[in-house]
């Protein structure tokens, strides 16, 4: 494949894009579950 | 329980817009004024020489539409506006029903536009040597897109009239649903300058006829809502 | 199942799936001809983001219609939720297809019929919430916004479908036809993928979509008790 370094760069850096979106969206899922735990 | 008609009382509405307007002129002026202003500008710095051949068509039919958005914006949000400003928002609410109210401030805002069009239209024509070969095509794109741009700004002029910074708003609110009419407006323009068959402006007319009658249609459902309380 | 189950295992069998479709995006599926270098894997990215706009949009607008309707504030949550989405994706979606626009065609924006419909979709959610910025009273606001709503969508089928048969466009014909139709003449792998990724995305969307109406149904109840 041409190239193939550089599309494992930036196939590396999209998921890691991803995981950190992933995350904070856990960390809402998981505020938004302990405010509905306390009502 | 009504003893008049819905016709009776969208024409009385209609008939205070115009009086109203007539004694102080104030859209009138400001609508002419950007009008007049920014046509004598181009007209001026550009004319019927400065633009190549081959641009022509292009240019010189979205520079009009350029222009007359321009004038038109200034004027078309003052329908609701002024209501609220001048406090008599409560007393037309009881005058007359929603729908009658729409009508004639519809029909309000679709004379203003006809009256900028006959002014403004003609004298670009004269002043940018712009040759029409279809005139009855072009009347049939500028009295439907009337109709279209009417619509949408008395419907977007009503949801806005009571929020803060109204002017402003106007224009935000306004631009992403007049986009499309303005694009149809300028290609229907090029299409009938270009030539006198009816056929050629078609495709632009049918798509302006529909979206102006969409609009209306859901502007009748959703008058009701917004103009109440 | 559980509902709780589902709301705890679901989250992670989609962050799974985003991982394996991003490197299903770079490793599995083929370069695509015709496209300069390996451009067009962008494409996985940018047609779901797209989708989601304007699924967003639709959700926006159910909502925005129950509102008119029912006059129940979780409507209108509802609809702001799904309009928060919607901006988020739109803005994705269009700087997803710039960057692509620049390396085919050396230029970021070319007025291009659906580049701009989704400019328009964007200006569409931006003057949405300048509205409800401009309104103070919680139900004007969501009357107001929700009739804007209505009156948007009614707008927007004229961009897409009239615009772009008068005009030629610069999007590729190989995923998206002229008449805005999916043709399904791709490669069967890139096909997978993309297939894939429009399911992921929209997970994405319906998990964060959720996340906001519950938060937001949480706050309504703290409202009525404080109240009542």
């Amino acid at each position: 494949m041409p190239g193939s370094e550089s599309l494992v760069w930036v196939a590396a850096v999209t998921i890691v894009i991803w995981l950190g979106i992933f995350a904070y969206c856990m960390a809402l899922d998981r505020r938004v579950r302990r405010l509905e735990e306390e009502q | 329980m009504r003893a008049s008609t819905l016709l009776s009382e969208s024409l009385a509405v209609l008939a205070k817009e115009l009086k109203s307007e007539l004694r102080s002129r104030v859209a009138l002026n400001a609508v002419g004024l950007f009008g007049l202003t920014t046509l004598i500008a181009v007209a001026y710095q550009i004319g019927p020489y400065q633009i190549q051949e081959q641009d022509r068509p292009h240019l010189l039919s979205a520079l009009l539409w350029v222009i007359l958005f321009f004038a038109a914006t200034s004027g078309l949000s003052r329908v609701f506006v002024k209501e609220e400003d001048a406090h008599t928002a409560k007393t037309l609410r009881l005058a007359a029903r929603p729908v009658a109210v729409l009508a004639g401030k519809f029909l309000f805002n679709l004379l203003l536009l006809a009256a900028l069009y006959t002014f403004i239209v003609p004298l670009y024509c004269a002043l940018m040597g712009y040759s029409v070969k279809g005139v009855p095509s072009l009347a049939l794109v500028l009295a439907a897109g009337a109709i279209a741009l009417s619509a949408t700004s008395t419907i977007v002029a009503a949801i806005i009239a009571r929020a803060s910074g109204a002017t402003t708003l106007f224009a935000i609110l306004s631009v992403p649903l007049v986009l499309p009419l303005l694009v149809m407006l300028i290609q229907g323009t090029r299409a009938a300058a270009a030539s006198a068959a009816l056929a050629a402006v078609l495709p632009a007319l049918r798509g302006i006829v529909s979206l102006g009658g969409a609009t209306l249609i859901v502007s009748v459902y959703l008058f009701p809502v917004v103009w109440h309380d | 199942m559980t509902k709780t189950a589902l709301r705890t295992s679901l989250p992670w069998l989609l962050g799974v799936w985003m991982v394996l479709v991003t490197l299903g995006a770079f490793f599995y599926a083929p370069s695509a001809e015709g496209f300069k270098g390996e451009s067009a894997r962008i494409v996985f990215f940018h047609v779901p983001q797209a989708w989601v706009a304007v699924l967003a949009f639709c959700v926006n607008l159910v909502a925005s219609v129950r509102y008119l309707r029912r006059r129940k504030a979780l409507d209108d949550a509802r609809a702001a939720a799904a309009a928060r989405l919607g901006l988020v994706f739109s803005v994705l979606a269009t700087v997803t297809g710039s960057l692509f626009a620049n390396v085919m065609w050396n230029s970021f924006w070319n007025w291009d019929p659906r580049e701009v419909s989704i400019a328009i979709l964007l200006l569409i959610y931006a003057a949405y919430f300048a509205l409800r910025e401009a309104v103070v009273d919680e139900e004007r606001r969501a009357t107001l916004s929700a009739a804007y709503a209505v009156l948007a969508f009614v707008t927007m089928p004229f961009l897409i479908f009239v615009v772009p048969r008068i005009y030629w466009s610069l999007h590729p014909d190989t995923i998206i036809g002229a008449t805005g139709k999916l043709k399904l003449e791709m490669e069967s792998r890139m096909l997978q993928v993309l297939l894939g990724s429009l399911v992921g995305f929209t997970g994405l969307f319906v998990w964060l979509y959720t996340l906001d109406v519950r938060l937001a149904r949480v706050r309504l109840a703290r409202q009525k008790r404080e109240e009542g």
